[in-house]
Order: C-alpha cells, then structure tokens, then sequence
C-alpha cells in the first residue's frame, strides 16, 4: 500500500489468548475439515473464566461494595459470559464435525490425532451407536453382502462421510506467505493483509501453521 | 444436531459483531475505576476526564449506562468517508477501510450516535459506501474461475454477504474442472 498504512488502520499489537480462541473458532466455523485441536488455550481460558467468576462471586457477597465496585462486577460478569459465548461456539462446531465425520475419524489415525481425547472417545462412541441403530433398524434384515457400510463403489461417493476439501473459503493472509500452487497450475503468493477466495485444500498448510486465517 | 444449518459453514452477522466487540476503542469515562484484570487483559484506571482505551463492548456498557462518551474512530467521521465514498466510485479496487467497519460502525452509531460528529451523514455515507462496493463484488463474479479470486480490502461483513453464492459457484467451478479427469482417468 503506497498510503505507508495510517495508524487508525493499527491492528492490536499482541493477540491476546481470547482473540487467537476467536481466530480457532471461525477457522474452524470455515473450514470443511476438522483441524487441530487447542486442548491447552482452551483450558487456560476455562481456568480464567473460573477464577474470574469466583472473584466476582466472592465481591457479590460483601455487602459494603461501592458504586464503582458494582460496575467492575458488572463488567468482568459480562465478559465472563462473552467468553463462554465463543468457547461454547467453538466445542459446537467442533463437534458437529465428529458427529458428522465420526466413521470418517475412526478409520484415521492420522485424523485422530488432531482431536483430544474426549473428542476421540465421543466419536467412537457416536459412530458405534449410529452403526448399531442402522444394523438393528435395516440392515439385519438385507443380504450379507450388503450390511457394510464402508462400501467403496466406483462411480458413487463413498458410504463413509468425508470433509470435501475442495470447497471454496476466504482466506486472510496474517503475514507474508510462501506460494501455494493452485488447481489451475500457477503459484500464489499471498502477502499480509491479502484476500483470497479459493480451494481449501490450497490453504490447508498455511491455516494449520497460522499464517492464514479463514473469514 | 450440534449446530443448526446456517451456522455450520458461514458465521452469522451478530456473531461478527460479537468478534468486532473485542477491539479497542477510546471513550472519556464519566466514572472512575481503578485498573481491572479482565480475561483479555487490564483495563483503565478510568479517570474523568481521561481518555482511556477499552474493548468496545466495554464502552457500549457504560455508554448505555451513561457512564462515558465513546470517541468515535478517526475513520467514522464525514471527510474520510466522503473521500473514501470518491475514490470507491471513480477507481476500480476496493478502497482501504478498516477490516470490520461495518461490524464497529453499527454498534457505535446504534448505542452513542449523540457522541459521534453528523451522526446522520455518515450514515448515509456508510449506506452509499456498500452499496458502491456491493456493485464491484458482484462484477468480481464475472473473474471467477476453480482456482482463485483475489479481493483485496474486502469486509468481513462483505465476505459474509457474497460467501454462500461465491462459495457455491466456486465449488461449481471445481467439479466442471474436475469432470474432464473422471471420464478418462
């Protein structure tokens, strides 16, 4: 930009743990794949709501608080309630996926490992559960040759539900990256700040190492 | 189900008002508070007459409590939105704004449009603003192709707009490329 970037344009400096949690969730929100999991951030963030929220219950109960007082317990209440808005949307969308994907997860270990370990025990379940429901409901009564339901037919999509990377998402550059090769056989080379509509499976690498984001 | 259908693949306006929330914004407090430790860090002292910076959703409190002035960016104000509004009718990109002007412009002027200089006008302004620019994304659709299509200074509350339909045409796009490999493999 030749305007040499005016500061009302200033980006907050650091970002704080709340702001990458935001990033995680509508990357996630975005992305038709299941990415990594923030076991850690996430905790962290879980072990501040609840200090925070056993502070504000311990200045409720005093009685003599002041008038300013009230408005910190007021502020920092809603706040808390702010941040388990974003950390609740974040376990949602992240478990729409394992429900979704569930066999999809089961028979890749390689996938497994970018869910935590109540993420991975709820898929296992969940894809147990719908696979006994159908065996009981319907497929009992069929042929034995057709009670599978990892079938790979040719010409038709796979019975196991998979994240379609191919699906087109807007893709924010955080900093200067590396080119990428797009579907049609030319380099990308995006810059910070820049905008791009295309393929997922174009940006996977640069949205796991956090040099792109998804909006 | 986990998530109801809108919600999976795109995000929703209030959710990105939520997310513009976060950033900081300068208000004159009309009371004082000693510095706070919040989940996203230490705000104030709040100290009448000084100006201070706290995350917007922060200000929109007070402000609905009367408890402060919000100062409204440098960039909500009639002259450099009327310059911006100029540059975006006679020049073909997207001219520079800030990323969620939108998101911040409607929470500012929804809770203290008494703080904001022509509250009116630049409304207005705003409103010619995206329609100018909702014009030139719906020409980008003409440029689409499987692979890539850069928008450089788009929105978010933009790229919200035009998400479901350019997403679904560039997915479109994918399979007719796709096609050709799959007859004769």
């Amino acid at each position: 930009m030749p305007l040499g970037a005016p500061p009302l344009f200033q980006e907050d400096e650091q970002e704080t743990p709340l702001q990458q949690l935001i990033r995680y969730w509508t990357n996630e929100r975005h992305a038709p794949d299941i990415l990594p999991t923030e076991e850690d951030l996430l905790s962290r963030l879980l072990d501040h709501i609840r200090s925070q929220s056993e502070t504000v219950q311990l200045l409720r109960s005093d009685p003599s608080s002041s008038e300013e007082e009230h408005f910190r317990i007021m502020l920092a209440q809603t706040e808390v309630e702010r941040v388990k808005f974003v950390v609740r949307s974040y376990l949602r969308i992240r478990l729409f996926k394992i429900e979704k994907f569930a066999r999809y997860i089961m028979t890749n270990p390689e996938v497994q490992q970018r869910l935590s370990e109540s993420e991975v025990d709820h898929a296992r379940r969940f894809a147990r559960l719908t696979d006994q429901h159908f065996y009981h409901s319907v497929l009992q009564s069929l042929p034995e040759s057709q009670q599978t339901l990892d079938d790979q037919p040719p010409f038709v999509p796979s019975m196991v539900t998979e994240p379609d990377k191919t699906r087109a998402v807007f893709a924010h550059a955080r900093q200067n990256c590396p080119p990428v090769r797009l579907p049609d056989g030319t380099a990308l080379k995006m810059q910070k700040g820049h905008i791009s509509l295309t393929p997922y499976s174009v940006v996977e690498q640069l949205v796991t190492r956090g040099e792109v984001e998804l909006v | 189900m986990a998530l109801p259908r809108p919600l999976r693949m795109s995000i929703s306006p209030p959710e990105l008002e939520l997310i513009a929330s976060e950033h900081l914004i300068e208000i004159v407090p009309l009371i004082a508070m000693e510095k706070t430790a919040f989940i996203s860090g230490a705000y104030g002292p709040l100290r009448p007459p000084n100006k201070c910076r706290i995350p917007l959703w922060m200000a929109t409190n007070l402000k609905l409590k009367k408890k402060c002035h919000i100062v409204s960016p440098d960039w909500l104000s009639v002259d450099f939105l009327q310059e911006r509004l100029s540059e975006e009718t006679s020049q073909q990109g997207f001219s520079r704004l800030p990323f969620r002007f939108a998101e911040t412009a409607k929470v500012v002027l929804d809770v203290a449009s008494d703080d904001v200089q022509d509250a009116e006008k630049i409304r207005s302004l705003l409103k010619d603003l995206r329609e100018a620019r909702q014009a030139k994304s719906r020409d980008g659709l003409s440029q689409l192709d499987h692979s890539e299509l850069s928008l450089p200074n788009l929105c978010s509350m933009e790229i919200n707009e035009i998400r479901p339909f350019f997403t679904q045409a560039m997915d479109v796009f994918t399979q007719l490329a796709r096609q050709p490999d799959a007859d004769n493999p």
